[in-house]
């Protein structure tokens, strides 16, 4: 088991916990934020060891929140996940920093090999 | 002459009726008063003088019969055409009697007559105005049918005996009645036009019941022009269909008129005109409308489909990362099976919730028959902002909601309401996107606009509307869009207009963007 915990941001509740419970199965610690702003009010932004957010919601976007991480000095790392499949929304995404892309849905054994990667940076 | 003769002169000069005795030959004996009266002669004149001569008398039947006839029944009655005094020409209808030849005197014959002329004139016109009514129910190009419907009269007459008071619910509510009614009422006469709309090589085929001609489904037309027939209407009249001999059902426009000499006889007029054109031509534009409208829903569907996948991916995207949780929950060396039972329940919410979507999907693009019922317009306006809420994100868009609380239903057919709601927005949304808007705002608001009305209003922060093209907004084919078909606005007008309703677009109010409204009326509460 590893105690680390990994911050989770998607607006949609229903994948928010399934990405919760996923990560949770994987042997971290997770938890669940429905904004980027609700994020960045919580005190886990500086215990968490790595972000998984969604890109495209209400209000801060997860690109524009990573831009934000950088400007505050928060360096943990981000995976990015979306809905579209659009190339130039990857290249603005890997752009910004984010460590791995991800198309939803996408398989657990991608989502833990771009975790691991992630906390290996 | 005899005392008693003198008697009886003096008493026919009281009789109305103009009396004359006359011999054989034609000479006349006695002239009463009434008989001056008629023929303008005074009796001092006449007396001894040929009656046929000096009214010159024609006959109308030959005067070799009528002494036939006098020779061997002592009587004859008949139609004579007489002159007056005056020149005029009067009928007279007339009865002679002979009275043989006796002590007292030579034979003669007692003649009593009245002038119909005013009747003959009265019966002409009445033959003429038949023989016209005649013609006209000839050489009509509508089928015209005289129908004996006294047994029907007989039977409405025992109804409101038996304590039948409304005879319409009573017919609704035994259709068996109006069926029996159609059997007992006869056709008496039909025109050349019945036989070649109804079939049939000669007219006898359609003297019979009328009940081959009308379907089940007509009998509610039949009761009604009873009904109206009996509540002394002139007339009645109902689109519906009739069947033809050969069985085939056509559309008709079916009226009856109950003339009151017509309803003493116990017959009444029916007029039967072919508007299967008409229908089928209505039809065929109703069915073009439909068609265009789907057309509309199709292409707006496919300006959503980005949204509309990304609505359905989101809930397969929770699916597949609840299994994949739960497998590796399972896959432990202790499997946590409170854990697997949670996502299993997740997973199943998901599932449901993908259906739910898609559900909506095919309601919007199918091609069903408007279904109006009563809804809540709020919820109307919720759904389909669902359809836009992804797409709405994905564009920076700032969606206000300001929807009135406790509002009453509206009757409506959902899909075509959310289709002017999703089409009003993604024409916010498109304008604001083409002007390269930079704070994209909208805002939509229900509220009671006065009471039994329902407002919807839709306004953005775009460009707004050019003074120039506010008269042409709702018109097909109109578009100030880049790759627009124009028929979005146009759309939403017939619907809004068909539910009973009014939209316009106005300026935003305190800024420079559109604002559309439209107002449907609330739902009766019955």
């Amino acid at each position: 088991m590893d105690d680390r915990l990994i911050s989770i941001i998607d607006d949609d509740e229903s994948l928010r916990l399934a990405l919760v419970g996923l990560v949770r199965s994987l042997g971290y610690r997770a938890s669940g934020f429905g904004s980027a702003e609700e994020f960045l009010n919580s005190s886990d932004i500086a215990a968490s060891s790595c972000l998984i957010t969604d890109i495209q919601m209400p209000g801060l976007s997860g690109i524009e929140l990573k831009h934000l991480l950088v400007e505050r000095n928060y360096r943990l790392p981000v995976i990015m996940i979306t809905g579209r499949a659009d190339p130039s929304l990857r290249d603005r995404a890997l752009a910004s920093g984010a460590i791995c892309l991800l198309k939803k849905p996408f398989e657990a054994a991608a989502l833990l090999d771009c975790i691991e990667r992630a906390l290996a940076a | 002459m005899t005392e008693a003769f003198t008697d009886s002169a003096d008493l026919l000069d009281l009789v109305q009726e103009s009396i004359l005795v006359r011999r054989l030959d034609g000479r006349i004996l006695y002239w009463n008063k009434a008989s001056e009266a008629l023929y303008g002669f005074h009796r001092a004149a006449v007396l001894g003088q040929d009656v046929a001569a000096l009214l010159h008398t024609r006959y109308s039947v030959p005067p070799d019969s009528i002494e036939a006839q006098l020779r061997d029944t002592g009587r004859w009655e008949g139609e004579v055409t007489r002159c007056t005094a005056s020149g005029a020409e009067l009928q007279i209808f007339v009865r002679w009697s002979l009275r043989p030849a006796d002590a007292g005197g030579p034979a003669t014959i007692v003649e009593s007559g009245h002038d119909i002329t005013d009747r003959k004139r009265a019966e002409q016109a009445l033959g003429n105005s038949e023989y016209r009514y005649r013609n006209l129910f000839q050489a009509m190009a509508a089928s015209f049918w005289e129908l004996d419907f006294s047994a029907v009269g007989r039977m409405t007459r025992r109804l409101r005996e038996a304590g039948v008071a409304d005879l319409r619910r009573h017919f609704a509510e035994n259709p068996d009645v109006v069926r029996e009614m159609i059997r007992q009422t006869r056709v008496v006469d039909v025109n050349d036009q019945s036989l070649a709309l109804f079939g049939g090589g000669d007219k006898a085929a359609l003297l019979q019941s009328i009940e081959p001609f009308w379907p089940d489904a007509s009998s509610m037309v039949y009761a009604e022009s009873v009904v109206a027939a009996l509540s002394r209407k002139p007339n009645y009249a109902a689109e519906t269909r009739l069947r033809r001999l050969d069985g085939r059902e056509f559309d008709v426009l079916f009226t009856a008129c109950f003339p009151p000499e017509s309803l003493a006889k116990g017959t009444l007029l029916v007029g039967v005109i072919d508007i299967s054109e008409r229908v089928r031509a209505q039809g065929a534009l109703q069915k073009l409308q439909a068609d265009f409208a789907h057309a509309a829903r199709v292409s707006m569907l496919g300006e959503l489909t980005a949204s509309l996948a990304h609505e359905v991916n989101q809930p397969l995207a929770a699916i597949a990362t609840n299994g994949e949780a739960s497998l590796r929950w399972l896959g432990r060396p202790e499997p946590n099976l409170d854990e697997v039972n949670i996502l299993a329940r997740r997973m199943v919410a998901d599932v449901r919730r993908a259906a739910d979507i898609i559900s909506r999907i095919r309601s919007m693009a199918s091609r069903q028959v408007q279904e109006k019922s009563a809804l809540p317009v709020n919820a109307v306006i919720e759904e389909a902002l669902l359809f836009l809420r992804h797409e709405m994100q994905g564009q920076g868009i700032a969606l206000s909601l300001d929807l009135g609380a406790d509002l009453l239903p509206v009757l409506g057919d959902r899909t075509q309401l959310q289709q002017v709601v999703v089409n009003l927005v993604l024409n916010a949304m498109q304008a604001m996107a083409q002007a390269g808007t930079a704070h994209r705002k909208i805002a939509v608001t229900s509220r009671l606009s006065s009471p039994g009305t329902m407002q919807v209003t839709v306004e953005d922060s775009g460009p707004g509307i050019a003074d120039a093209h506010r008269a042409q907004l709702f018109e097909s084919f109109f578009t100030t869009k880049d790759a627009g078909m124009g028929m979005g606005l146009a759309i939403c007008r017939s619907i809004i207009e068909d539910h009973g309703g009014h939209i316009w677009a106005d300026a935003a109010a305190g800024n420079a963007g559109a604002r559309f409204c439209f107002t449907l009326p609330v739902a009766s509460q019955n």
